[in-house]
């Protein structure tokens, strides 16, 4: 474990490096020229120069780009328009919010993606797992902005059950975690009842029954271990894309988070913005992503050693 | 941790964030608060520096955080602020003004003289202030003979002065506060005279003011006002209905409708001053001809535009200026007429050629129409409905979408790089003048072969033209400057260096109950008077 970890974590540098080079490189393709935008649009030509030789894009591209690493290695992102500064600390009030929008949808998922699961794959062929077969092919059909649209229009606007938007209570945050979670939900109801089916076949369970232990019992004590270590690592694996989906989800409820600002971003062409939260999500994505495969050790002794 | 553990601790996690929700905590208002849902964030709150941000979030903000001078009422006629009266000198280049007496800074310091001198020094300092450079460059200097007394100076007649006093970036902001913020944190700490002050403020979210309730103009018409984010226009116009804010503003036009059949909402309209069109190209050789340019105008079915594109909410021009935009005149109709176009051309010399398009010494007449996406309402749309209405008249046309972000320094290249034949452009007037619009747009431009010195980008060129707008400048007769801009709007119409569109309406909603919002040409939805 220790040496994997070490192998791992050996890497993130090189990888960082890696990732911020292409974002510089494709942040630098974009059309329109930085220093034009940031002058504003009537501005002079003269302006336009006096802006370009104080962003620093006079110099080469070599240049440029030493300055951009070690600038990032001190906490400089550059220059927002913006927020007229460093954009890092606009991100970190409200990367915050989107920590919270993504564990509330992955909590959510657990709680009833799994149990679902769980008893479809029991009760094969019977209602319930018509039932909830049917609801998770319709979630997996509709796309979470629509979801989202729906349930404020039903929950909020007829019912007012819930606020429509903004994280000003507990009760605004379950909108944007069901729209989230919705397609999530249906994805690892679906696993968990397949493999609830195939490991319900084993010999082991033939074993349990012939010993006289119920069904409950081998669900819970048997079954469950063997099928929550696929489970996990797909859920897992699905966080990374929750951080795309969070992009229209915040957006939609108004949720303040980076997804919400990073649309903000691009609607005034604010590219040191959009280049810095495209950052922050590329190592989230990382993260998540390496916290997947120490998670995955945890629970399957298998591959401890290994 | 075995596994045991570490599903455990998962679930209780799990179950601790699931269990918190607080179905009552519903966003409940408290009495006597505006909350305003702005499809725009308020980012700075600063006049200079780049001006309040973002477009038009900052400035509704500082409409009520900051006095100016002198104020508009809901027409853009000019009325006091904290001047009680002014007076423009004969020969255009001074105006005199008395300044209110007894008002304070929300820091409590006192308002005056050197208040104003402080202000308008650091917005014709082009490094504090680079943007809104047009209506300060001609101010040259700022005296106070006593405390009561300010006399503004310019370096030629220019009657747009009020109108630059008038506007957003004429903000008088405590100049205590400046040397305590610095100059660029006053951005976030905005301190001025207006009815409402700041409590706290998160840039990009929320807003947080509290009334002044010994303001000048009397008490305010809410305790306190709150600006808050919501990007998406479904999600605003969901918040209004559910009565979690009392104004919204950007509703489009789409959604406008069905919002004026809900018995608890007021849908407010109003047209903004900013008129859509394409600008032609007038270096191309075939554009350069009248007629074609006319054909072009006629051509295209703008009422119908107006009225299925947008729903209503949109109107044909009928002049280069809009119609609310002061000194607007209708200097013709919008006409659509395909015959008469077809038979201009005819006149132009255009005889059909291949494949039905239009042709004369047997090139081709082919248009390409840059077009940005998104910058502009339905702008695409809108395009595609005049490439099918010129394709009908024969002439040849295609859409070339360009990048929003590149778009605007695309259309202000020099001569030489000019990429496109005809192009989409709108301007507004964020002074309220129409002198400045015309200026900006159709004054011809020192040289043509160079960048465009403001927007004169097609490179429009009329003598007389030029001389209406110089006398619409220096003449100190109100209805003689009208008479000169009424000229130049007939001339420019005339002339057609655009094919006018229209004109589209600016649309916000209030909650029944809540009276005195009101949206300003100038996009602007003011909530100075707003009472809950």
């Amino acid at each position: 474990m220790a040496w994997f970890l070490a192998r791992r974590l050996g890497a993130i540098p090189l990888m960082a490096l890696g990732v911020i080079t292409i974002l510089f490189l494709i942040f630098k393709m974009v059309p329109g020229d930085e220093a034009t935008l940031a002058a504003g649009a009537t501005s002079t030509q003269a302006e336009i120069e006096a802006m370009r030789a104080r962003l620093g894009l006079d110099r080469s591209l070599l240049e440029q780009y030493v300055r951009h690493v070690l600038g990032l290695l001190q906490g400089d992102f550059g220059y927002s328009s913006s927020f007229r500064g460093n954009p890092l600390n606009p991100i970190l009030d409200r990367v915050g919010a989107t920590l919270l929008l993504m564990a509330s949808a992955i909590a959510t998922t657990v709680l009833v993606g799994v149990p679902a699961g769980i008893v479809a794959g029991a009760s094969q062929g019977r209602w319930p797992d018509r039932l909830l077969s049917s609801v998770v092919i319709a979630l997996l059909a509709v796309p979470n902005f629509w979801l989202g649209l729906m349930m404020i229009a039903v929950l909020s606007v007829e019912w007012r059950l819930l606020p429509s938007f903004g994280a000003d209570s507990w009760a605004a945050l379950v909108i944007p975690t069901l729209a989230l979670s919705a397609r999530l939900i249906a994805l690892v109801a679906r696993l968990t009842r397949g493999l609830v089916i195939e490991e319900m076949r084993k010999a082991y369970v033939r074993t349990a029954r012939a010993k006289g232990l119920r069904g409950p019992a081998i669900l819970t004590r048997h079954v469950l271990r063997n099928v929550m270590i696929p489970v996990v690592t797909v859920i897992g694996l699905q966080a990374g894309y929750l951080l795309g989906g969070s992009v229209v989800v915040e957006r939609l409820c108004a949720w303040p988070g980076i997804g919400d600002l990073l649309l903000g971003g691009v609607g005034v062409r604010d590219y040191t913005l959009i280049q810095a939260i495209t950052l922050f999500f590329v190592f989230g994505f990382l993260l998540i992503n390496l916290l997947v495969e120490i998670l995955y050790r945890l629970i399957n002794p298998k591959l401890r050693h290994a | 941790m075995d596994r045991r553990d570490f599903f455990l601790a998962g679930a209780g996690a799990a179950a601790g964030l699931a269990a918190r929700p607080d179905i009552r905590a519903l966003a409940q208002q408290a009495t006597g608060t505006l909350t305003f849902g702005g499809s725009t964030p308020v980012l700075t709150l600063d006049p200079g520096f780049g001006a309040f941000t973002a477009y038009p979030g900052g400035y509704e903000a500082s409409l009520v955080l900051y006095d100016r001078l002198i104020d508009f009422d809901n027409d853009m006629k000019f009325i006091p602020g904290l001047a009680t009266s002014w007076q423009l000198a004969p020969d255009m280049q001074s105006i005199t003004l008395r300044l209110r007496q007894g008002v304070q800074f929300h820091d409590d310091t006192p308002f005056n003289a050197a208040a104003v001198r402080f202000n308008i020094e650091r917005m014709m300092d082009r490094q504090r202030n680079p943007t809104n450079r047009p209506l300060w460059d001609p101010v040259s200097a700022v005296e106070s003979p006593d405390a009561e007394t300010v006399i503004i100076r310019t370096r030629a007649p220019y009657a747009q002065l009020p109108n630059t006093l008038a506007h957003g970036s004429g903000a008088m902001v405590s100049p205590a506060a400046v040397a305590r913020h610095g100059e660029r944190g006053i951005a976030q700490n905005p301190i001025g005279t207006g009815p409402y002050a700041m409590e706290n403020f998160t840039p990009g979210q929320i807003l947080n003011l509290r009334a002044m309730e010994n303001h000048w103009s009397g008490r305010p018409g809410a305790q306190r006002m709150v600006f808050r984010y919501i990007a998406e226009a479904a999600t605003r116009i969901s918040a209004l209905r559910t009565g979690a804010v009392d104004v919204i503003d950007g509703v489009p036009a789409p959604l406008a409708e069905p919002l004026t059949r809900d018995a608890n909402i007021q849908v407010i309209r109003r047209f903004g001053l900013r008129p859509i069109g394409l600008a032609i190209n007038l270096t191309r050789p075939a554009l350069q001809d009248v007629r074609v340019r006319r054909a072009m105008n006629l051509a295209v079915p703008v009422e119908t535009i107006a009225a299925r594109a947008f729903f209503g909410f949109a109107r044909a021009s009928d002049s280069p200026l809009a119609f609310d935009t002061p000194g607007h005149v209708a200097a013709g109709t919008p006409s659509f007429d395909q015959a008469r176009a077809r038979a201009l051309l005819a006149e132009a010399g255009y005889r059909p050629g291949q494949g039905g398009t239009l042709e004369r010494e047997g090139r081709p007449l082919r248009v390409a129409i840059s077009v940005p996406d998104g910058l502009f309402p339905s702008d695409v749309q809108v395009a595609e409905i005049v490439v099918a209405s010129f394709r009908q008249v024969g002439i040849d046309a295609t859409i070339n979408r360009v990048e929003r972000a590149a778009y605007f320094d695309m259309l202000r290249q020099d001569r030489a790089n000019m990429a496109w034949d005809l192009a989409m452009f709108g301007f507004n007037p964020s002074n309220a003048s129409g002198l400045y619009h015309l200026e900006s747009l159709f004054r011809s431009n020192g040289d043509d072969a160079g960048r465009p010195d403001v927007w004169n980008i097609g490179r429009y060129r009329n003598p007389q033209v030029d001389a209406a707008l110089a006398r619409a400048n220096t003449d100190p007769s109100p209805e003689r400057q009208n008479a000169a801009l009424a000229e130049a709007q007939r001339l420019i119409w005339e002339d057609a260096p655009y094919v006018w569109l229209q004109v589209n309406e600016n649309i916000s909603a209030v909650r029944r109950g809540v009276q005195g919002v009101a949206v300003w040409p100038i996009v602007f939805t003011a909530l100075r008077n707003a009472r809950v």
